[in-house]
């Protein structure tokens, strides 16, 4: 589905890093500006949680042993308060149940220190991507929902039976209106909806969630 | 010389060198010489008695013949001596003057004989009572204990058999030597202090080493009387000393083993902190190779940014040092140092312990609760075996409440010990399943264990190193739940502490 382009450029990526060690905080956040990321330091995954995230795609960077909570349990913290932002473990000595459980939990990757900066450089921009990329799903979605929201309900109507694979004149019959009055309200949707094709439209009405009526 | 005639009581005596107690002061060559002397004497005054004309009571020389028949110190020559001065006496005189007359002659003669049979009796008393204390000097060579005497210079005036066998001198040789230097003693005192506590107190005691006459070095503990005579003033110094050189070796073996088990037992303990020390061990590494790899990047940059170059490579510094403190740190742990007194802090050494286990009360999500009272006295201790007492009970405690539900907590206090203030009470409570009340009273057994790989030396080594430092651990069930250790310490006041 085609959304229209923002105006305004993307906002830079942040890259949100969490350990309870100064040296690694200060190392990783060296290297991540070093390449042009921006960051955000927190000393403990309870200075994550009360602080106010900004809005910009970005990952956090976790380690998994922090003094009093692991870093599965704020992963799994995170996700319950929503914040879908994508996690890259770090650890000191992890061992093979901590990594599945990690990766299973939908975890970007789960680098030991210490690492190749390659190794974090390639996770962090591939977390990046993948969260620009949800954003942008997101935003489409927000987009298409606002433009459902515009339609009055003989077009949701109309736009119900079309996806299902009727045609014009079958949609007239069912609903009881004549086959030029279905045609005028399709029209309608379709640019309401801002699709040019009934592919597109399907997908739309796939993604809001319509279902045949 | 004459000794006083009645036998005293049982004392031990002063004995002067020629009488060092054997059955025979005189060897058989000086007793043959005795016998003659006393028999030429005896014919000689038998002699001039029978022959001469002289109105003296000749015949009391006897009582000279019997003095000389008594330094035998045997009785029957004493009594032969006496017999023949009475025998000739008699026959010099009926000799002499006959049956017939009673007259000053009879009477000089009756004075001989009175004079030689009590010279006779008492010098028989005499060696009876010389017999007696020859008996009981002899006691002293019955004795295991090397004992011998020295008079005021320090020369020796007695040796007993034992200190012969022992120090390998005869008593010929010994006598008359200097003590200090025939045995190269050392003292553990200097020798001015040791003398002056003995004149002050009359006896002594201590451990000192000497050296025998093969060379070998014993270790002793002595005692030390005082011999005074009837004015109180110093005449002698017995010494008594008794080989302990075998029980010092087999003290020395014990402690020895004892550390090297403490010190295994460190060796498993750090095995089960594998966890820790990776991620002590780690966190300094990654921070020194990515402040490397950031600086790079940062010097790449065009133009290059040397304040951020500056900070990584400060940083690189400080976290390798960090790393090295760590390994320094568990090569401490790791390390036999004999046990060192120094002043420890309560509330640091649970710091210091709580950090050596802290990943793996993580890995076990344990809940870690340390609670310190103000105040505290110092403790005296080695640290090290202080911490590993804190670290046992702890991963103990860690693995009793694994696979519980949560929360799993393990609480340290430190507080004033109830039964006297003085002391420092630790306690280490957990939330688990508690002691069996079977086990209870072997618990602290060596090789008692519950676990599969256990070895079973964890608590006994931590109560033996707990006594060791004046202090003590028991073991209690809480009555909410779990197991409760109390490690009580005495304050450093009453020890010997170096800060």
């Amino acid at each position: 589905m085609t959304a229209t382009s923002k105006t305004a450029p993307p906002p830079p990526a942040q890259v949100l890093i969490v350990d309870d060690d100064a040296g690694v905080r200060g190392a990783l956040d060296s290297l991540l500006r070093s390449v042009g990321l921006r960051t955000l330091v927190f000393a403990s995954p309870a200075e994550l949680l009360q602080a106010t995230l900004p809005d910009a795609p970005g990952c956090i960077i976790l380690d998994v042993r922090l003094p009093g909570a692991s870093g599965l349990d704020v992963q799994d913290h995170l996700a319950k308060l929503g914040i879908p932002l994508p996690i890259i473990f770090i650890t000191g000595h992890g061992d093979i149940p901590m990594t599945v459980r990690a990766m299973k939990a939908g975890a970007i990757d789960f680098l030991s220190k210490p690492f190749r900066e390659q190794d974090m450089l390639d996770a962090v921009a591939a977390a990046i991507d993948r969260d620009r990329a949800r954003r942008d799903q997101a935003a489409a979605l927000g987009d298409v929902r606002a433009r459902y929201d515009t339609l009055t309900p003989r077009e949701r109507e109309v736009l119900a039976h079309v996806v299902s694979g009727l045609m014009n004149k079958q949609v007239a019959g069912l609903i009881g209106l004549s086959e030029i009055t279905v045609k005028i309200h399709r029209g309608n949707v379709m640019r309401k909806m801002g699709v040019r094709s009934l592919a597109d439209l399907v997908r739309s009405a796939e993604a809001l969630g319509v279902s045949r009526p | 010389m004459l000794l006083t005639p009645r036998a005293r009581a049982p004392r031990l005596p002063f004995l002067p060198p020629d009488h060092d107690g054997l059955h025979a002061s005189a060897s058989p060559g000086s007793l043959l010489a005795c016998r003659l002397a006393a028999a030429s004497l005896a014919l000689a005054i038998f002699l001039f008695d029978s022959l001469s004309t002289f109105e003296g009571a000749v015949a009391v020389l006897y009582v000279v013949v019997v003095m000389l028949a008594a330094r035998s110190a045997r009785a029957r020559d004493i009594i032969i001596a006496a017999a023949a001065g009475i025998t000739l006496t008699l026959v010099a005189y009926v000799d002499s003057h006959g049956f017939n007359h009673v007259g000053s002659q009879t009477v000089r003669a009756c004075v001989s004989l009175a004079a030689i049979g009590i010279t006779a009796v008492l010098a028989l008393q005499n060696q009876t009572a010389t017999k007696r204390l020859a008996a009981q000097a002899r006691l002293l060579n019955l004795s295991h204990d090397m004992i011998f005497v020295r008079d005021r210079t320090g020369a020796i005036t007695f040796w007993n058999r034992t200190a012969e066998e022992v120090y390998g001198w005869p008593a010929h040789v010994a006598v008359g030597q200097q003590a200090d230097a025939l045995l190269r003693t050392c003292y553990p005192e200097p020798r001015a202090a040791i003398e002056a506590r003995l004149l002050d107190a009359g006896s002594w005691e201590g451990t000192l080493a000497q050296t025998t006459q093969a060379g070998k070095t014993l270790t002793l503990a002595s005692r030390w009387v005082v011999q005074r005579d009837h004015n109180g003033r110093l005449v002698g110094v017995m010494e008594t000393h008794t080989d302990i050189t075998e029980r010092r070796q087999a003290q020395d073996a014990l402690l020895q083993a004892r550390a090297e088990l403490a010190h295994a037992a460190r060796v498993a303990t750090l095995g089960e902190l594998t966890a820790s020390i990776a991620h002590e061990v780690n966190q300094p590494l990654m921070a020194v190779v990515t402040s490397g790899e950031a600086g790079m990047r940062w010097l790449r940059r065009d133009p290059p940014d040397l304040h951020e170059v500056g900070i990584s490579i400060e940083r690189i510094v400080s976290e390798g040092r960090r790393a090295s403190e760590i390994v320094k740190r568990i090569r401490a742990f790791l390390s036999k140092v004999p046990a060192q007194c120094n002043t420890l802090d309560a509330g640091a050494l649970i710091d210091e312990a709580a950090r050596l286990v802290e990943h793996e009360l993580n890995r076990e999500r344990v809940f870690l609760h340390v609670c310190v009272a103000p105040g505290l006295p110092a403790l005296a201790g080695d640290r090290i075996q202080l911490q590993q007492v804190l670290v046992n009970l702890m991963v103990n405690a860690a693995q009793a409440m694994a696979g519980q539900p949560e929360p799993r907590i393990l609480s340290i206090s430190a507080n004033h010990a109830d039964a006297d203030a003085s002391a420092v009470e630790i306690i280490v409570a957990d939330t688990g399943p508690g002691i069996d009340m079977n086990a209870i009273d072997r618990l602290f057994d060596a090789f008692y264990t519950t676990k599969p790989q256990g070895m079973g030396m964890g608590l006994a080594i931590c109560r033996t190193t707990v006594q060791a430092h004046g202090g003590q651990l028991t073991a209690s069930n809480q009555p909410g739940a779990g197991a409760r250790f109390v490690l009580t310490l005495p304050p450093a006041s009453t020890l010997n502490a170096r800060p």
